[in-house]
């Protein structure tokens, strides 16, 4: 076990430190300097101002520096679109509010999701079977702002109605509603596949004949034996589903103008405001590499069969 | 049928029964001259391709998806070449057309009741002046105005009181004149923008960028993740090790992120190389657009990873053969049994695997698009048009419907067909 996660551990900081030198490296791509304005400074002054900032400096130490700033916390400054607030802020202030919806889409994505999968494997050939599985292959083609906006109009209204189309935290649970729904329909479907294939896998193992031989209640087969196992292969979809929902979340907030990190980050890349773009990124970057990580351990946690050195495919 | 026959329970041993009871003693006849000769007939050896292709006119799903594709293709494709009017041209006088119209007696009626509010609003504030004697006070003048406007809301019922109906397609009044005058005039079947574009060629135009992106992007993930998988899983030993963590990091790598990321910060790159220069390369950035050239860049760094996975596993079970040995006895070297002798037996892997890779290219795409980092302006995509009709979307809801509805129908039916050619190129993976 330790040895697995020790091995995760350093794939997943491999990976971050990737992401951050992809991120410099592109920052460092991008034509023009920061002190370019009006007046144009003289040659001195600019001088000055690199020397200042570590600019005159090989790019491979500046690199080094900026990786020392990210383990500092200092993710840099806004130019644009907070000028000089400091990134790592605006990300404090935006993010709850993502989290949230993330957390509900998924919540119910898993609830809905999961007893549908098992409801068509139990039903497997029937018409309640393809009834799901055309529903579920419809919702993942379908990207979540077509979804998201279908939604708007059809059911949006104004503050009084059931279901506001324009976020406001004043109106509660109201105004959650919608674009739970709508990040939660793709993760849903995907969720009720996965688990359909998982449940059918499970119903042909020798365990279940076993259960059924020593005269075990239907539900108790299913329940006790077949759903429980049927859940661990669940379980791996989660970490991309988590991605999933933080990166749909772009244009689930962007459609509904939630006040959140991902609706912020689009925002910031129209408004090309480079130091939020990458600190964002980095951050958002990390949080998915560490859910991942979360969910890949508790796999293992949950079944023990699994042989921890050799990685499980 | 007999009722009192016991269905199995689910996932119970006893054997379903029904099954032989509908045997009927016509079942086993002995086979006409006719069918055994059909029998050898189906037993003369088939190619792959052909088997394959058997298998798959059996799936009525992947047939019709693939039949939804063509179409889709035939649209995209042939579609500009009918439609006579071009996807950045403005058509004065036919902005905000809706997919459907008035004929002209028609419209000419409905504004005899409403199209003169404003004559209607100063006769009626001359009336109540006149009666008052002095001019009217703002609330009153409110008022007025409100009832005025209220009254309009009747046009609904007159309508419907006179049995005007719509007429399919957009056209503007200026183009239903010509059209009364004998010139045939091509309608605008899903309407027009508000800068007067024919929403039709739009559409196909869009169609046209997300399926050469999603085709192109499989395209570039095939050659990568082919070639890169190949050389890890043949040589195997160390090489492969660091080859596969490197797509291991790769792969955990928060694509949607970075694909975003590289847009925006490969875009003013890309810019200032094109004005840099009028060579080949300059031309084609030109082109193509800046931003999709960063969306081909960034398929090309991340999303071969899957693709490269499921060749090694692929290549790793053949390398043992016997023909491959024999292929290194005869002195054939690595390139050549890589190329000649394991990637033709995993075809049907790589044929499968870069079909399903299209609606995901496509997903992304408008993704992008519709984030407004997609392609650029005047080029258009699916995604980008949904994204501006968010701004009328009360009035001109079907300017988001029409895009969103075609961007679903053929992610769908890449997807649906993906299943299909796996299910018969490579019937072990059916579930």
């Amino acid at each position: 076990m330790a040895k697995y996660t020790l091995k995760r551990l350093i794939m997943a900081i491999l990976t971050l430190l990737l992401v951050a030198c992809l991120t410099f490296l592109l920052m460092n791509s991008i034509p023009g300097s920061p002190w370019v304005s009006e007046k144009a400074p003289s040659q001195a002054t600019l001088d000055a101002l690199n020397a200042k900032y570590g600019l005159d400096k090989p790019l491979i130490v500046q690199l080094g520096k900026y990786l020392e700033n990210i383990l500092k916390g200092d993710l840099g400054v806004s130019l644009k679109m907070q000028q000089n607030r400091p990134v790592l802020d605006i990300i404090k202030e935006m993010f709850p509010v993502s989290a949230k919806i993330g957390v509900f889409a998924l919540l119910w994505a898993i609830l809905v999701g999961v007893p549908l999968g098992c409801l068509a494997a139990y039903n497997r050939g029937k018409w309640l079977d393809s009834l799901l599985r055309i529903i579920c292959t419809i919702g993942v083609s379908m990207p979540s702002f077509v979804v998201a906006s279908l939604l708007l109009t059809g059911l949006g209204g104004n503050d009084q109605s059931m279901f506001p189309t324009i976020f406001k935290a004043s109106l509660g649970v109201k105004s959650y509603v919608l674009p739970c729904f709508a990040l939660g329909v793709y993760p849903m479907c995907y969720i009720s596949r996965q688990a359909r294939s998982a449940m059918l896998d499970s119903l042909g193992q020798d365990y279940i004949k076993t259960a059924r031989a020593k005269g075990l209640k239907n539900t108790a087969v299913i329940f006790k034996h077949a759903l429980r196992n049927a859940l661990i292969p669940v379980i791996t979809y989660l970490g991309p589903q988590i991605a999933f929902v933080l990166c749909g979340g772009f244009v689930v907030e962007s459609v509904f103008s939630v006040p959140g990190l991902g609706r912020y980050f689009v925002q910031s890349i129209l408004n090309r405001d480079y130091p939020l773009i990458m600190g964002t990124t980095i951050f958002l970057a990390a949080f998915i590499i560490l859910m991942n990580f979360v969910v890949d351990i508790l796999y293992k946690v949950v079944d023990p069969r699994i042989t921890l050195e050799e990685g499980g495919n | 049928m007999d009722n009192n026959i016991k269905r199995p329970k689910f996932g119970s041993l006893q054997p379903d029964i029904e099954d032989l009871l509908n045997l009927k003693p016509e079942d086993f006849a002995p086979a006409s001259e006719e069918q055994k000769a059909s029998f050898i007939q189906d037993r003369e050896s088939t190619s792959y391709w052909r088997d394959a292709w058997r298998r798959l006119k059996q799936n009525k799903v992947a047939m019709v998806a693939l039949g939804v594709i063509i179409v889709l293709i035939l649209f995209a494709f042939v579609g500009p070449m009918i439609v006579p009017y071009d996807y950045d041209e403005f058509v004065s006088g036919a902005e905000n057309l809706y997919p459907w119209h008035y004929s002209l007696e028609d419209q000419r009626l409905i504004e005899s009741v409403s199209g003169n509010q404003e004559e209607r609003l100063a006769a009626a504030i001359e009336l109540a002046e006149a009666e008052k004697g002095s001019a009217l006070s703002s609330i009153e003048l409110a008022k007025i105005k409100a009832q005025i406007t209220t009254t309009t809301v009747d046009i609904d019922e007159f309508i419907k009181e006179n049995g005007i109906k719509y007429k399919a397609f957009g056209y503007s009044v200026g183009e239903l004149e010509r059209k009364e005058a004998g010139e045939s005039v091509f309608p605008h079947v899903f309407g027009t923008d508000r800068y007067g574009r024919d929403n039709m060629v739009r559409i196909m135009i869009g169609t046209r960028v997300s399926m050469l992106v999603g085709i192109c992007a499989a395209l570039l993930v095939l050659l990568i993740g082919a070639t890169y998988g190949s050389i890890s899983g043949f040589f195997g030993g160390r090489v492969d090790a660091i080859m596969m963590r490197i797509v291991e990091i790769i792969y955990s790598v928060p694509e949607v992120l970075v694909v975003l990321l590289l847009s925006t910060a490969l875009n003013p790159a890309l810019l200032a190389f094109q004005s840099s220069g009028n060579g080949f390369f300059h031309r084609a950035v030109g082109v193509l657009g800046p931003n999709l050239i960063s969306m081909f860049v960034a398929f090309g760094l991340l999303y071969w990873v899957t693709m490269a996975r499921i060749i090694r596993g692929q290549i790793l079970q053949l390398k043992s053969q016997e023909y491959v040995t024999a292929a290194r006895a005869l002195g054939a070297s690595s390139g050549r049994i890589i190329k000649r002798h394991l990637l033709p037996n995993c075809v049907g892997q790589l044929v499968v695997t870069t079909c399903l890779q299209i609606p995901s290219a496509i997903f992304l795409e408008s993704f992008l698009s519709f984030l407004g980092v997609g392609v650029s302006a005047p080029m258009t995509s699916l995604g980008s048009m949904a994204a501006d009709a968010l701004k009328g979307i009360t009035t001109y809801g079907y300017r988001l419907v029409i895009p969103a509805l075609i961007l679903s129908v053929m992610i769908l039916a890449f997807n649906l067909f993906g299943d299909g050619l796996r299910d018969a190129l490579d019937p072990r993976l059916k579930k």
